[in-house]
């Protein structure tokens, strides 16, 4: 086999080291899973220029796909959760993000059943003890 | 004192994968037909988890990743799933059962019609996950737990003869009046209950709770090697009054005032006082235990946000999930279903649960990524794999014999 | 596109052989600096010629634990080669085209560091 090109910075696999992976917020809360990957500078049916810029890691995707995972396919992107991978502060056995998780339209089932059910619940709201 | 205290999570793990009701009454069962004949299944039982617990227990203080999330990233969301489903539905039988054996040794303690106490119970259990603080849930179920050493006391007073206890022991094999295959029945129940796979999420989600780093190493090995042979003998002394008391006088097993028979005959009302607290206390153990590890396993998989140290509303999906399996719970037991019966059928799904639990942990202890220098050496790699068979095994045999003897009938 | 799209995919060489499967694709961060993180671009695409997914990586890694393990999933992803995106032709609805003559190089992820 021939040797690889010397990378020149930190080298992982989509597959392996990202997806399924949790994915934590500035203060190392949990926000969700790494569902799927946006890729862009690709395009599916349209020849790649040898001379374009290699295409790059876009998004973390994410977003209800209980039943898909079960029977096989995929949901449409639009139902998906998007993630900018601007956000990503470092990818480990771990992703975790430089903002905090409220910011993040990710988080609107967790925060939705904190206001609603949970918070109304008395002592919700209150630190442990 | 506080070492004692540190050593709370390996016992509170123990006495619900080693004594909550189920095994308390399969214990008492196999000691009244097999005598001590299946002993070594307990002692290959408690090799097995003292293996496995001390490698998950490991991989979370160092990585800080608990068992469950390990799970979906190396079987990946499909395998992930079904183990997900086997083990869920693994704690909420358990849950229902545990709910169900508070409300049994409230009944024996107070001769209260154990449906009345159901949502006592239920809503006991609920209260102490809401507030407690870990800690103390740990440190008071398992202390209180450790009461049930009083069979242990009870088989020194009963003066049984030593010599056919060891005996039944050493010659393992189906006595006459008994087929093999109810043996081998009891024996992979016996095996499925010690390693049981929602020992290992409380466990290692235990250890994330408790903030244990990789300086704490030598605390995860302590609470692994004191806690669970401590819940293996405490499965011995249950088997062996039953053998002692129960054996002889053919008595069948089939509720708790049965299993505590014994310890009444060897040290009067005191001793069983001593016993019924030492049930209360290790069913409610059991009920927490397994109720937040359907919490913990939910989260883990799907990525939520989890923990007791984190407020409940940061922390709302796990806990919505754990007040709804103790509705479920409660509905299920006002059918008037009997809980240890339930207990039975989780053995089904532990013949799915245990070796895609097993699997991933053994993985992931060898990832340099995950632990840097603290992966497991050749001896560890080797018993490891070696366990790994045996539970294959069993997993592969549990529902067959299941249903050749009828739940061992 | 959707990564998930890539991975499953037969890679078929310029003539139209099928070469295998697309089990991943290779990442660089080492893109332009961002804000928090350099970008993350493809480098490459994992072909392996005998299964569909690895998702434990035995055989991009060095020495691992425990053994059997280690040598059953090498073996059963045996031939696994990496293909540098220059080589990467075209990406149709589950088919990859890669250029004529592309190389198939070491799929061995190079020696990483521990992160948290």
């Amino acid at each position: 086999m021939n040797p690889r090109p010397q990378p020149l910075g930190r080298v992982l696999d989509a597959h392996l080291h990202i997806l399924d992976r949790q994915v934590l917020d500035r203060d190392g809360v949990p926000v969700t899973t790494a569902d799927d990957l946006e890729l862009e500078g690709i395009e599916m049916g349209v020849p790649i220029d040898p001379e374009a810029p290699p295409p790059f890691v876009s998004a973390i995707l994410t977003g209800p796909d209980l039943a898909t995972r079960i029977f096989g396919g995929r949901p449409p992107v639009s139902r998906r959760m998007v993630i900018p991978w601007r956000l990503v502060t470092e990818v480990g056995t771990t992703i975790r993000l430089g903002v905090s998780g409220d910011a993040l339209d990710a988080t609107w089932v967790e925060r939705w059943v904190g206001d609603h059910i949970i918070g109304r619940i008395p002592g919700g709201r209150h630190d442990p003890d | 004192m506080k070492r004692i205290f540190g050593v709370a999570l390996g016992v509170l793990t123990a006495i619900g994968g080693f004594v909550d009701i189920g095994d308390l009454v399969t214990n008492a069962v196999v000691g009244s037909r097999f005598g001590l004949g299946l002993a070594w299944v307990v002692l290959v039982g408690v090799v097995g988890i003292c293996v496995y617990a001390q490698m998950s227990g490991r991989v979370a203080a160092v990585s800080g990743r608990a068992t469950f999330e390990i799970i979906r990233e190396r079987l990946g969301p499909r395998a992930g799933l079904a183990n997900l489903a086997a083990s869920f539905l693994i704690n909420l039988l358990t849950v229902t059962a545990e709910i169900g054996g508070v409300a049994l040794a409230l009944q024996l303690a107070t001769s209260v019609d154990p449906r009345l106490w159901v949502p006592v119970a239920a809503f006991a259990v609920w209260i102490v996950i809401w507030r407690v603080r870990f800690e103390l849930l740990e440190n008071v179920t398992g202390l209180l737990g450790l009461t049930l050493i009083v069979f242990a006391v009870a088989l020194f007073l009963l003066s049984p003869d030593w010599g056919s206890l060891a005996g039944q022991a050493l010659q393992p094999g189906a006595p006459a009046d008994e087929a093999a295959t109810t043996y081998w029945f009891f024996a992979i129940a016996l095996f499925g209950a010690a390693m049981t796979p929602y020992e290992v999420f409380f466990f290692s989600s235990g250890a994330i709770e408790e903030r244990w780093t990789e300086d704490d190493l030598a605390k995860s090995r302590l609470n692994v090697f004191v806690g669970f042979p401590l819940g293996g003998i405490l499965s011995i002394a249950i088997a062996g009054c039953a053998a002692v008391v129960l054996l002889p006088a053919s008595i069948d097993v089939t509720s708790l005032s049965q299993v505590v028979l014994p310890v009444a005959e060897a040290g009067g009302k005191v001793a069983l006082s001593f016993a019924i607290v030492g049930i209360l206390a290790a069913t409610f153990g059991a009920a927490l235990e397994t109720t937040l590890s359907s919490g913990y396993t939910l989260a883990q998989y799907f990525g939520w946000s989890w923990g007791k140290f984190r407020r409940p509303a940061k922390a709302a999906r796990f806990h919505l999930a754990m007040i709804i399996c103790v509705l479920v719970a409660v509905a299920i037991l006002s059918t008037g279903v009997d809980p240890i019966v339930i207990t039975e059928y989780s053995v089904v799904f532990s013949a799915v649960a245990l070796p895609l639990t097993y699997l991933p942990i053994l993985i992931i202890a060898n990832d340099r990524e995950y632990m840097g220098d603290q992966v497991n050496g050749r001896g560890m790699n080797f018993i490891g794999s070696v366990y790994l068979v045996i539970i294959i095994a069993a997993a592969v045999a549990a529902i067959p014999l299941l249903i050749v003897t009828g739940a061992g009938a | 596109m959707i990564l998930t799209d890539l991975l499953g995919s037969d890679a078929v060489d310029a003539d139209g052989t099928r070469l295998g499967c697309v089990v991943d694709v290779r990442l660089e961060i080492a893109g332009a600096p961002g804000q928090l993180l350099a970008a993350t671009i493809v480098t490459g695409i994992l072909v392996s010629p005998r299964s569909r997914s690895s998702t434990w990586g035995y055989e991009r890694r060095g020495a691992q634990g425990p053994f059997l393990i280690a040598r059953l999933q090498r073996w059963l992803h045996r031939g696994m080669f990496l293909v540098t995106w220059e080589d990467v032709a075209r990406a149709d609805e589950g088919v990859v085209r890669l250029r004529e003559g592309c190389a198939h190089l070491d799929p061995r992820l190079p020696e990483g560091h521990r992160s948290r």
